[in-house]
């Protein structure tokens, strides 16, 4: 009975203690000059497209004024690789405003700098980091700097971000009976006469056909496929037996024109077994995809159904693909 | 003090017992309970896309034990993924693990079903034909 008491007693002190309130007290101003950044892009950094941050840079009104900023970058960036002249803040709304504070600004190599035309004590910059060809499959990492009037400098280094090894295109039309020909090699669309110069380069053939009871529709079917390809007069040397599956629900926001919040990664394009797939793909729809592997295995693809137009007997398509070699 | 420990095992002693009441479990571990009925009562096939590759509802012969599905054109029948729903208790054997191969249709896949108490079997046999164009 006194442990049970001697316990009771102990857990009532410890409750006390656990419960007892800190008196909230204002963030003590740094007196110095200060910066953070944060990596603003989600999914696979893919060769061509950029890599944004955002950086802030402050420094008390007292001691000076902000003068410019840089970014060093492991790996030099593309040649449209820049930072945006604005600093940025968020309104009321919620809406990212932008207020111009500095000039161009220019790239050296492997640093991207700018120089600050107004006197301003608080910046949030935004920079875009082409992912150059270069980089596929390596990492990258990013150390941002910015100096301030009365000669203090600081920096904040982040990463390293893995570059992915896939290539990717958006928007490419397709139509029966026209540009019906789909090089993954090349990620190009052909017509006939294309297809027949380069005819071991074709992966993928489209056609439309409205068949009542039947749901064919808009269709993606490898060269070899010749029973779903019916009308159809193929060049000479066109005959890959490309693998196929049909995916619906796999809406990549990459190929999505950022509609959706999926990517298709590296990994799920080398890890995808395609052991068992077919060589065709039919009906497809709005928002429905493709895994393919070419006949040879040197690549791999993910094909995203942008649109299609019964109509029109056509569709547009992007693609994000991977060398397996 | 000593009456309220008594009571304590007393309490710990009864709910041991009542929570250990054994139940016949069979080789997964599933309940064997005391039904005996054993049937398929729904029969779903899908696609890659995780979409029904029917053309209509699968017609379930629970006498001749056989079910019948017509899928659309163009289905492959290599990588189907097929769902029963079966009487209350049954369970089916094989176990369905993954996409499943019925392209050979001249030698149709058959499924056991077996009832909750585990004395009846019955071998289902699934028919598939493609819709022809």
């Amino acid at each position: 009975m006194k442990k049970i008491i001697l316990l009771s007693i102990l857990g009532y002190c410890f409750a006390m203690v656990g419960c007892q309130k800190e008196e909230y007290g204002l963030p003590v101003l740094k007196d110095a000059l200060q910066n953070d950044a944060l990596k603003r892009k989600f999914g696979p950094n893919i060769a061509g497209q950029y890599i944004d941050f955002a950086y802030a840079i402050a420094i008390p009104a007292t001691k000076g004024k902000i003068v410019s900023a840089q970014v060093e970058a492991s790996i030099p960036g593309g040649s449209q690789t820049y930072f945006d002249p604005k600093s940025y803040y968020t309104n009321t709304g919620g809406v990212d405003v932008g207020v111009e504070v500095a000039g161009a600004s220019v790239n050296n190599g492997n640093i991207t700098s700018i120089n600050l035309t107004k006197d301003t004590n608080a910046v949030t910059f935004r920079y875009y980091y082409q992912v150059p060809e270069a980089a596929k499959g390596q990492e990258v990492s990013f150390t941002f700097s910015a100096k301030s009037s009365n000669g203090e400098t600081v920096s904040y280094k982040l990463g390293p971000y893995a570059i992915s090894r896939m290539d990717m295109v958006r928007t490419l039309p397709v139509s029966d009976n026209n540009l019906m020909f789909i090089s993954i090699a090349d990620m190009k669309v052909y017509n006939a006469v294309q297809a027949a110069a380069n005819p071991e380069k074709i992966d993928l053939v489209y056609s439309y056909k409205n068949i009542s009871g039947a749901s064919f529709n808009h269709a993606l079917v490898a060269p070899s496929a010749s029973e779903y390809l019916t009308g159809i007069t193929l060049p000479q040397g066109v005959n890959n037996d490309s693998k196929l599956i049909r995916v619906f629900g796999l809406q990549d926001r990459d190929l999505s024109q950022l509609q959706y919040a999926l990517y298709v990664d590296d990994v799920d394009l080398v890890q995808k077994d395609f052991s068992t797939a077919p060589n065709f793909a039919l009906d497809m729809k709005v928002d429905y995809g493709l895994w393919i592997e070419t006949a040879d295995k040197k690549y791999r693809a993910y094909v995203y159904i942008n649109s299609v137009n019964n109509s029109g007997k056509s569709a547009v398509v992007s693609m994000k693909r991977i060398a397996m070699n | 003090m000593k009456y309220f420990r008594i009571m304590l095992m007393l309490i710990l002693l009864v709910t041991t017992f009542t929570a250990c009441k054994k139940y016949p479990i069979d080789e997964d571990d599933l309940l064997i309970t005391t039904r005996k009925e054993c049937y398929v009562s729904n029969f779903e096939l899908l696609g890659s896309d995780y979409v029904t590759v029917r053309t209509k509802t699968a017609e379930i012969d629970t006498v001749a034990q056989t079910i019948a599905v017509e899928v659309k054109y163009g289905t492959d029948l290599k990588n189907l993924y097929p769902q029963f729903s079966l009487a209350q208790d049954c369970k089916l054997d094989p176990k369905i693990t993954g996409w499943t191969d019925f392209s050979n249709l001249a030698n149709p896949k058959k499924y056991t079903v077996i009832s909750g108490d585990r004395t009846i079997r019955k071998e289902y046999t699934i028919n598939i034909t493609v819709k022809p164009l």
